[in-house]
């Protein structure tokens, strides 16, 4: 049945889609619908486990236990809660467990500016934890694809055993749009558990998941590796690969409005949105998968384009992605502050298009305009 | 299928013995506790297949690695949301958390604090030596005050942390209070705490002789344990709180017992209803809890176990604690007789 669904149940909709069957949350506004919603379905689904935890460190440690004792568990939160959560997510690389962070961006750094729009996470997602992993993370732009987009991350998940990051942001949060999500449920596939969850193991003996590096096979299998560089290189080296080989089937770009403009304009997540009425004048590169970066991709459509302009609501954190893949000059139009308007989208693109820089002008405060015009004129 | 119990050596099955020796000090104290809890597991025919233990971070964190079962060796001070999560995916699974008291109570002390809240169905073991053992002797939450540590040159200023309060807080948990020299003793709370049916708490007081003891005095970790040995006593039967330096449980209903296997006072025994299922069928019965009589004739035939047992060859004996071979089969291809079977 088609009917009006918000962006953040549809990521909830689109988990229990996937087979989730664990959910741990803290509320933090613009992530709190998905919360709620999970809260109501737990009522009425015994199967569905759910957990108001008592902060963002214990939701993300949670997730971790309920998929090692075999559930497909996720949590939501926004950028602040992200940040507490980061331990755990390095955690969960290092051990491999398949579980989903879903990140509703609101303006940081901090408590920031509850609950206006931003971006700002992308690479907290990339480098939040401490030491060295390939993150996968998808960002859709609307409700539909915020389903689809769920969905996809719980497979990839499962198939990279790490944790996937979905981003969202306050709008595409709140957005509500007509779609037919029980439908859209009937056709997903999902991709089952590969490893054995705990006290269910084969032959191998019991397994020991631990933080520190421990030799997994071998004569040592048991003892930690804690000085062996060797051991690190094995281990970190086949993750990424898994990891790279995964995001592979999850290429997901939108390439779009008018191709044959001069000027490329990569965006994602609501400013896509926002700035769909310049369709007629630029071409379009839409990232849904933000991490790992699609390098490939990007470097055969820039070619085309004479100028390349990245609108997204932080200080260039894409841009630089994008520039350091394609090395050469994206102009960057940050929307910051929350302010992500098509006012601000076209004022940026005239100032950068016409050789201005990317920072807009500071606006004077009240007190510079009231010394500057006494009389309130000007 | 019988119990197999202590006499029988049966404990060793539930330990990684080819890891050892240990990256434990000399004279630690968190051998021991991994021991008696190898050996209450043992006794409670609690495996691989029906038990998880879940460790944190510091020297307790690495008991996980030695023990014959699937462990989770989690992030600094976050075993019990871990483990709170296991028990909820997979209620029929015994969740067993061991960690320290800086991982306990300070690094993971709001966890504490919510999963009493929340009566997690889990036993934390706390192995409190009261110091930051592996970075070399820092003051600890349970430091008591005075205690010169690294961090505190001129004496710990604060008062340490009251586990007991926190704990009791909760109108369904259990407290229960021993020391690494009361071995046996340690082992009745270990098993108590894990047939309670709600969260569960045992604060095991242990020594910390090369970050902890030499410095604060001790010569040796013997000295520490004999210190264990005239300062702590058991607790007077039906106390509602235990005082400093007295050992004992403490029932959620405010029923204590001296921890001598008697278990709580008889008016807080529910009934026995269920049978215990097959490990791994399904959600986990209500273990009905164990009176004082069903102790002290399991006790009985444990010191009958290990009285027929000191009658057998080595090898054999070997064999019986592998099992191998049952007792009453070994017993009678030496051509003992038993005065009944025992089992």
């Amino acid at each position: 049945m088609r009917r009006l669904s918000q962006g953040n149940e549809a990521v909830f909709r689109g988990a229990v889609a996937a087979g989730a069957d664990y959910f741990a949350g803290y509320p933090i506004s613009p992530s709190t619908e998905i919360l709620n919603v999970a809260s109501a379905y737990a009522a009425e689904h015994p199967e569905f486990r759910f957990l108001q935890a008592e902060d963002e460190i214990a939701s993300a440690n949670a997730i971790i236990g309920a998929s090692l004792a075999g559930a497909k568990s996720f949590t939501a939160t926004s950028g602040p809660g992200f940040s507490l959560m980061q331990e755990a997510v390095g955690y969960a690389q290092k051990v491999g467990v398949p579980c989903v962070f879903v990140d509703v961006q609101r303006v940081g750094p901090a408590t920031g500016m509850p609950t206006m729009p931003g971006q700002g996470d992308i690479m907290q997602v990339k480098y939040g934890s401490t030491g060295d992993y390939t993150p996968l993370a998808f960002y859709p732009n609307g409700v539909e694809e915020a389903f689809r987009v769920t969905v996809e991350a719980f497979n990839a998940a499962e198939e990279s055993l790490s944790p996937v990051v979905v981003l969202s942001d306050t709008f595409v949060a709140h957005l509500n749009e007509v779609v037919d999500l029980h439908e859209m449920a009937a056709e997903v596939t999902r991709v089952p558990r590969l490893q054995a969850p705990l006290a269910r193991h084969g032959q191998g003996g019991p397994r020991f998941f631990a933080g520190v590096l421990m030799y997994e096979h071998g004569p040592n299998a048991g003892e930690p590796a804690t000085a062996d560089a060797d051991e690190y290189l094995r281990q970190f080296y086949a993750a990424k690969q898994r990891h790279v080989e995964v995001a592979q089937r999850y290429a997901r770009y939108e390439w779009g409005w008018n191709r044959d403009a001069k000027v490329l304009i990569i965006c994602y997540g609501i400013v896509s949105r926002v700035a769909s009425p310049l369709s007629a004048d630029y071409a379009l590169f839409r990232p849904i998968r933000i991490h790992p970066m699609l390098g490939d991709e990007l470097r055969a459509i820039a070619d085309r384009y004479e100028t390349i302009v990245c609108l997204e609501a932080n200080d260039g954190q894409y841009a630089d992605m994008a520039e350091l893949a394609l090395r050469r000059e994206v102009r960057r139009v940050p929307l910051l502050g929350g302010r992500i308007s098509l006012e601000a989208v076209r004022d940026g693109l005239a100032r950068v298009l016409s050789g201005g820089p990317s920072q807009p002008p500071v606006p004077p405060t009240p007190q510079e305009r009231a010394e500057r015009s006494p009389l309130g004129i000007g | 299928m019988p119990e197999a119990i202590f006499a029988e050596l049966g404990f060793k099955q539930r330990l990684k013995v080819d890891l050892f020796p240990t990256i434990w000090c000399p004279g630690c104290g968190i051998g021991t506790i991994m021991i008696q809890l190898a050996m209450v597991l043992d006794e409670m025919g609690l495996d691989e297949r029906n038990t998880v233990i879940v460790t944190g971070i510091g020297c307790t964190g690495r008991m996980g690695s030695y023990m014959q079962y699937e462990s989770v060796y989690t992030l600094h001070g976050r075993t019990l949301p871990v483990a709170e999560a296991i028990k909820s995916v997979r209620p029929e699974l015994h969740v067993i958390v061991v960690a320290g008291d800086g991982d306990t109570a300070s690094i993971g002390g709001n966890h504490l604090i919510h999963a009493i809240r929340r009566n997690a169905r889990v036993t934390l073991i706390c192995n409190n030596n009261e110091i930051y053992g592996l970075t070399g002797g820092q003051t600890g939450p349970t430091t008591p005050t005075g205690t010169k540590t690294l961090s505190s040159p001129a004496g710990n200023p604060n008062t340490p942390i009251n586990l007991q309060g926190l704990v009791r807080s909760s109108p369904d948990a259990l407290y229960a209070k021993t020391t690494v020299y009361h071995q046996a003793h340690m082992r009745n709370v270990i098993r108590e705490a894990i047939e309670h049916e709600g969260f569960s708490f045992v604060d095991v007081t242990s020594q910390c002789i090369e970050n902890n003891g030499r410095r604060i005095g001790f010569a040796s970790a013997n000295e520490m344990l004999t210190f264990y040995r005239k300062t702590y006593k058991r607790a007077p039967k039906g106390a509602d709180r235990l005082a400093p330096f007295e050992i004992g449980v403490l029932y959620p209903d405010g029923h204590a017992t001296a921890g001598n296997g008697t278990g709580p006072a008889p008016e807080a025994t529910p009934e026995a209803t269920a049978e215990p299922a097959a490990a791994g069928s399904g959600p986990a019965p209500a273990r009905p809890p164990v009176d004082d009589e069903e102790k002290a004739r399991r006790r009985a035939e444990s010191q009958k176990r290990l009285a027929l047992m000191a009658r057998l060859a080595p090898e054999v004996k070997l064999q019986v604690a592998k099992g191998e071979v049952t007792l009453a089969d070994a017993l009678r291809t030496a051509g003992i007789e038993p005065d009944e079977s025992p089992g």
